[in-house]
């Protein structure tokens, strides 16, 4: 931890739970604001999307008011008790919510009628009236007519069309064009449950109407107008509902209708119908358990997506975490090897100081005390050398910055020249050859000097004293060369076989306490890679370790 | 620069031949343009010409010495516009001025040709009045049927132009929808109608009262031409009684039995009989197939017409106006690509003289030729019809229009039409069907039409079409069909039946619903709504028939795009209705063009009206069926 500090490398393990504790908090903190936005949205939306229900539900209506019973003005008054029964049938057929349909087949003239309204000389009055539905008994269809006129009183919906006709026409302007609105608004009479139309005439009947209502015309006129009163059931309105999970129960209920027992599980609410249904409103139930499920349809995408988030949020932090701890272990190698090297260049420094001050100190120096001091500065100077090569050639060779240099390499003579300056160095080591197959081939010699030195080197290094032997295999297997360099030395940890090739890495033991950077391995790795080969290792603890190196076979042509 | 300069001017010119090859298309505006000066007359005398003239938006009455040339203006109007005009003698002339408010008031004069002397017989009248006998009798009286009495009926009075006083002379029971004089000015003839039949009355002298002499349906013509000078109680007449087609006949009018047969033919259906008072004889008739033709009574007459077929080469003409010694005419030409000309003929010297052109924005090189067909129905009845295919393209594979005319009765005749000419400048072939119930071919032919039309009337349509394809003349997949009034009734059943052969169909004021066409005969008129009642059909007994024969109950069934035109101020049309359907088809999701004209009577509004309508319509068709 000290160390930690002091290098400026920082790992705080409360730093990352601390992190994670926030963002789980945010995690359930906007899980529970979402689902009360959710909650507090479909809350809205019961309210807000009954309008949708309305219109849906009464676009039949608004159909049949603006379009089919505007027809009854195509038959210009020719409207008969056959044809107006058809025509009732399709709308009975095709609005349920039409109940029944009065028709007073009429004429509008000069001459008084005993039954209907007269004004002035303008008199309307039915010639015969019937009604149709589908619960009107078939011998009550025909209720008045003029030949057999039964005790009958013209009612209350004929007499309001008429007056409100002649209304119109006594304050219409028969210069001007009335609009289709007004013309609309003044042909039909819309009442609680029930809808009267007249046919509308054309502009120029009008103008006589006007003047039969000022005076007797002659020869006098008489002109047919029909008028359809619809008995209408808003309680036979079709219902749409267009959010089922919404409302559980839709009903039409009087505009009055408020029911006491208004208990704590369903939420209500209401609107009002339009036109001939305004007597009447929409009234929206729904229990509460029932709301929720909709709210949870409602708030589940949205917390999928909060958990994604999350999920996202911890990937992001375990990966920063991962490459800090690598990172760390990464900087741990690289103050092992500066204090390896350090160590390294350490030892023949202070040799050569040693050394000159020796001779500095020294009144006289003697040939041998000269000849030891040279070559103590000579072999020291040299292990720099060695060094700082190394370690030059290494970033090199790593930054691919040197060229391979291609020449034909008798493996016979170069493995045993790497053999005489190894034993040469070293008299204790035993080292034993074989190649098989083949004789030369084109490769660069420093390159596989270098690996075979760093090689030899290892096996030297890791093996007991009386038991230093190295037996290196040279074979062409299969169009490629083989080398094989295996030891009798101490071996290597398996858990640790795959570090062995990283750089600065060294096994931790008494053997390398010395004279190493934790390079060679990386080093001859680089090398191998460079030549286009592969290197792989074998080992087995106290019995000896085996390293294999394939190469590419090149010959020349 | 200069070289620029020269490379524009090329490309100019070179754009400039291309368009000529091309079709003109010829503006809007041109096809229905009509002269400013018309309703030539020439005196009795034959020495003075008078016309109307536009000046400031109103006509005025002006007078030519036909020797000298010398032009003089009779009247200076500014509130009134003159509606017609006649030469009563041969000095002085009557007018009749009408303003354009609603109740149509109207002044009556009479001028004398220099101008001297003007008088005004009748001020601000709110009635109407209809010119029997237009030559001044004793030098003072006129003949003219008003409807100052009563409304509704036309009765019979003698005006004094001199003093202004109108005395009458006969007064209408109520049904007479025609009244006869003779050579003398004598009233003889009434024509009394009860909707359905019509009879014929004649008397003697204006002491006794009008006797029936032949009652006819309305199916039979019986149209009184003139009186036989040289043989008492015997009338000339166009009739067609127990005969097929029209024929000239004397009519023995104590008998009511035709006497000769002046002009009668299987073949021939005679449309118009000329009477000269000079000659005191019949001298032609004019006959109609696919086109007029005349046929002389009169050997001298055909000497003398033959000199004016010489003067006016590959033209046809005919007589609007001549003197009383039948030396002065006033001539109309047309041909179907020329809306003709006016020109003043004298025989005594053989020289004819240009008076105006009618539409001289009309190039008739540009126009394209009319040609009549004629093909058999499915059920073998033989159709007659004009096809008209635009100018500069191969007869094969074209874009249609159909052109119903309207009705009931009618016909299409062979003429310049400006419709027609408008959609073939536009690239179109057009077809106009006379199919049956269309006047001209018979009676039989006519009365095959009753209470057809929402079935074979349509179906003769849709066969003309069907040839046309099979001709390979029309485009199968091109095929529009539009007409006015019951011809835009007639459109909008073809269409909507037939979506297999109509790519789009459109109609101009037309009748929607027979239930409200057959309102718009005002109630009074019970009787005559029996004779549309025969035509149409019932609605009040016949209801199912008229609800399946009117396009207005089945919006349901329109696919194809519809264009609808409707006047909204226009009294005689239930407007609302109109609306409806079109808010009805729109909301069926049927592609509507709804199109509301202006039709005042001022005249620069209506001319912006049409230019709009047809502005429309062009789109409309390129639209739906030039672009597919």
């Amino acid at each position: 931890m000290a160390l930690d500090k002091k290098s400026g490398y920082r790992k705080n393990f409360s730093l990352s739970v601390t992190f994670i504790a926030l963002i789980s908090i945010l995690f359930i903190l906007s899980l529970f604001l979402a689902f009360n936005y959710s909650k507090k949205s479909i809350e809205n939306e019961f309210v807000s999307e009954k309008v949708n229900v309305l219109e849906e539900s009464i676009k039949p209506y608004n159909e049949f008011f603006q379009n089919k019973m505007p027809e009854v003005s195509y038959y210009n008054g020719f409207l008969d008790s056959a044809t107006a029964s058809k025509f009732v049938d399709t709308v009975v057929h095709k609005f349920p919510f039409v109940d029944k349909v009065m028709f007073y087949d009429s004429e509008v003239k000069n001459v008084p009628v005993r039954d209907g309204v007269n004004v002035g000389h303008l008199s309307i009055g039915p010639k015969s009236i019937f009604q149709f539905g589908k619960k009107v008994n078939p011998d009550s269809v025909k209720l008045f007519s003029e030949q057999y006129s039964r005790s009958f009183r013209i009612d209350d919906d004929f007499n309001s069309m008429a007056l409100k006709l002649v209304r119109f026409i006594d304050q219409i302007d028969t210069a001007s064009v009335p609009t289709q609105e007004e013309l609309f608004t003044n042909f039909s009479v819309v009442l609680s449950n029930k809808i009267t139309y007249l046919n509308i005439p054309r502009r120029e009947d009008l103008k006589v109407y006007k003047e039969m209502l000022q005076s007797k015309l002659n020869p006098a006129p008489v002109y047919q107008q029909d008028i359809l009163v619809f008995d209408l059931d808003p309680k036979k309105i079709k219902i749409i509902n267009t959010r089922p999970l919404l409302y559980q129960i839709i009903r039409v209920e009087p505009l009055t209708y408020d029911p006491i027992d208004t208990s704590d599980e369903n939420i209500t609410t209401e609107i009002a119908l339009p036109g001939a249904f305004s007597d009447f409103k929409l009234y929206f139930t729904s229990s509460k358990s029932y709301i929720k499920k909709e709210i949870f349809i409602y708030f589940m995408p949205i917390a999928l997506v909060l958990l994604l988030v999350y999920g996202v949020l911890l990937l992001v932090a375990f990966l920063i975490y991962r490459n800090l701890n690598i990172n760390s272990k990464m900087f741990k190698l690289q103050y092992d090897f500066v204090n390896n090297l350090t160590h390294e260049f350490k030892t023949p420094v202070s040799v050569i100081k040693i050394a000159g001050n020796n001779i500095k100190s020294a009144t006289a120096l003697t040939q041998k005390e000269q000849q030891l001091y040279g070559k103590i500065l000579d072999e020291e100077a040299d292990k720099l050398n060695g060094l700082m090569n190394k370690l030059l050639a290494f970033t090199q060779i790593e930054n691919k910055a040197i060229i391979l240099n291609q020449e034909e390499v008798n493996i016979e003579d170069f493995i045993e020249s790497t053999i005489e300056s190894h034993t040469l160095k070293h008299p204790d080591f035993i080292m034993t050859y074989e190649v098989v197959g083949f004789k030369t081939f084109i490769t660069d010699p420093v390159l596989l000097g270098s690996l075979f030195d760093n090689l030899a080197e290892n096996a030297y290094k890791y093996s007991n004293p009386g038991n230093k032997k190295l037996n290196v295999s040279a074979k062409l297997i299969k169009g490629v060369l083989v080398f094989r360099f295996a030891d009798k030395g101490i071996g290597i940890p398996s858990s640790e076989l795959n570090n062995i090739f990283k750089k600065f890495f060294r096994i931790q033991n008494e053997y390398n306490q010395m004279g190493s950077v934790g390079l060679g391995l990386a080093f001859c790795k680089e090398l191998v890679n460079f030549m286009q080969g592969e290197i792989t290792v074998k080992s087995k603890i106290g019995m000896g370790t085996e390293f294999k190196v394939v190469l590419p076979y090149n010959i020349k042509n | 620069m200069l070289k620029n300069i020269i490379l524009l001017a090329l490309v100019a010119f070179i754009w400039a031949c291309k368009g000529t090859k091309e079709e003109k298309i010829i503006p809007v505006d041109n096809f229905f343009r009509t002269q400013d000066k018309a309703y030539y007359h020439v005196s009795p005398d034959g020495k003075s010409l008078s016309y109307l003239k536009l000046q400031d938006k109103k006509l005025d009455l002006f007078i030519e010495d036909i020797e000298t040339g010398s032009v003089k203006q009779l009247t200076h109007l500014d509130e009134k516009s003159i509606s017609f005009y006649f030469w009563t003698s041969n000095n002085e002339l009557i007018y009749y001025t009408e303003d354009e408010s609603k109740e149509r008031k109207s002044d009556l004069f009479v001028v004398s040709k220099d101008g001297s002397r003007r008088k005004q017989l009748s001020s601000n009248e709110k009635t109407k009045v209809r010119v029997i006998e237009d030559q001044l009798i004793d030098d003072k009286y006129i003949i003219l049927a008003s409807n100052k009495r009563d409304s509704t009926v036309f009765d019979v009075y003698r005006l004094n132009v001199r003093t202004g006083k109108m005395d009458i002379a006969a007064k209408n029971p109520g049904n007479v929808t025609e009244w006869v004089t003779d050579n003398k000015g004598i009233l003889k003839i009434a024509v009394a109608s009860d909707g359905v039949n019509e009879t014929l009355l004649y008397r003697e002298n204006e002491t006794l009262p009008f006797k029936p002499v032949i009652t006819n349906n309305f199916e039979t013509t019986l149209q009184p031409v003139a009186f036989a000078e040289n043989e008492k109680d015997v009338l000339f007449a166009i009739s067609n009684v127990n005969r097929d087609k029209n024929a000239l006949v004397a009519l023995d009018l104590k008998t009511g039995r035709e006497k000769k047969v002046l002009f009668g033919n299987d073949t021939l259906n005679v449309v118009d009989a000329k009477y000269s008072k000079a000659k005191k004889k019949m001298i032609f008739v004019t006959c109609e197939t696919w086109k007029k033709e005349k046929f002389y009574l009169d050997d001298s007459t055909k000497v003398k017409y033959a000199q004016i077929d010489k003067l006016l080469p590959g033209t046809e003409w005919r007589i609007m106006d001549k003197d009383k010694g039948d030396n002065t005419f006033v001539v109309r030409t047309y041909t179907d690509r020329n809306p003709g000309s006016y020109y003043l003929y004298i025989a005594g010297q053989n020289k004819l003289k240009k008076l105006a052109d009618i539409n001289p924005s009309i190039n008739e090189k540009d126009m394209s030729e009319m040609k009549p067909i004629s093909y058999k129905s499915s059920d073998g009845l033989t159709i007659n019809g004009y096809l008209t295919l635009p100018k500069g393209k191969n007869a094969t594979n074209l874009p249609l229009v159909v052109l119903p005319h309207s009705g009931p009765g009618g016909r299409n005749i062979w003429g310049y039409n400006a419709d027609v000419q408008f959609f073939a400048n536009r690239g179109y072939a057009v077809l106009q069907v006379n199919y049956r119930g269309s006047t001209g071919y018979g009676k039989s032919f006519y009365a095959a039409g009753f209470k057809q039309w929402s079935d074979k009337i349509q179906e003769d349509v849709n066969d003309g079409v069907k040839w046309l394809i099979k001709e390979k003349i029309a485009n199968p997949k091109k095929i529009a069909i539009y007409g006015n009034g019951l011809g835009g009734f007639v459109a909008l059943n073809c269409l909507y039946k037939n979506p297999d052969i109509y790519a789009c169909g459109g109609s101009n004021s037309g009748v929607i619903s027979l239930f409200s066409y057959l309102t718009t005969i005002p109630p009074f008129l019970k009787s005559n709504l029996q004779m549309y009642y025969e035509i149409f059909g019932n609605p009040e007994t016949d209801t199912d028939y008229t609800r399946f024969a009117s396009p207005v109950f089945h919006a349901d069934r329109f696919k194809a795009p519809v264009f609808i035109a409707q006047n909204p101020k226009d009294p005689r049309v239930n407007v609302a209705q109109g609306v409806q359907f079109v808010k009805e088809l729109k909301k069926r999701n049927v592609p509507v063009t709804y199109i509301e004209k202006e039709e005042g009577s001022n005249p620069v509004l209506r001319q912006q009206g049409r230019t709009a309508l047809y502005k429309a319509l062009e789109g409309f068709l390129q639209e739906n069926l030039k672009q597919r």
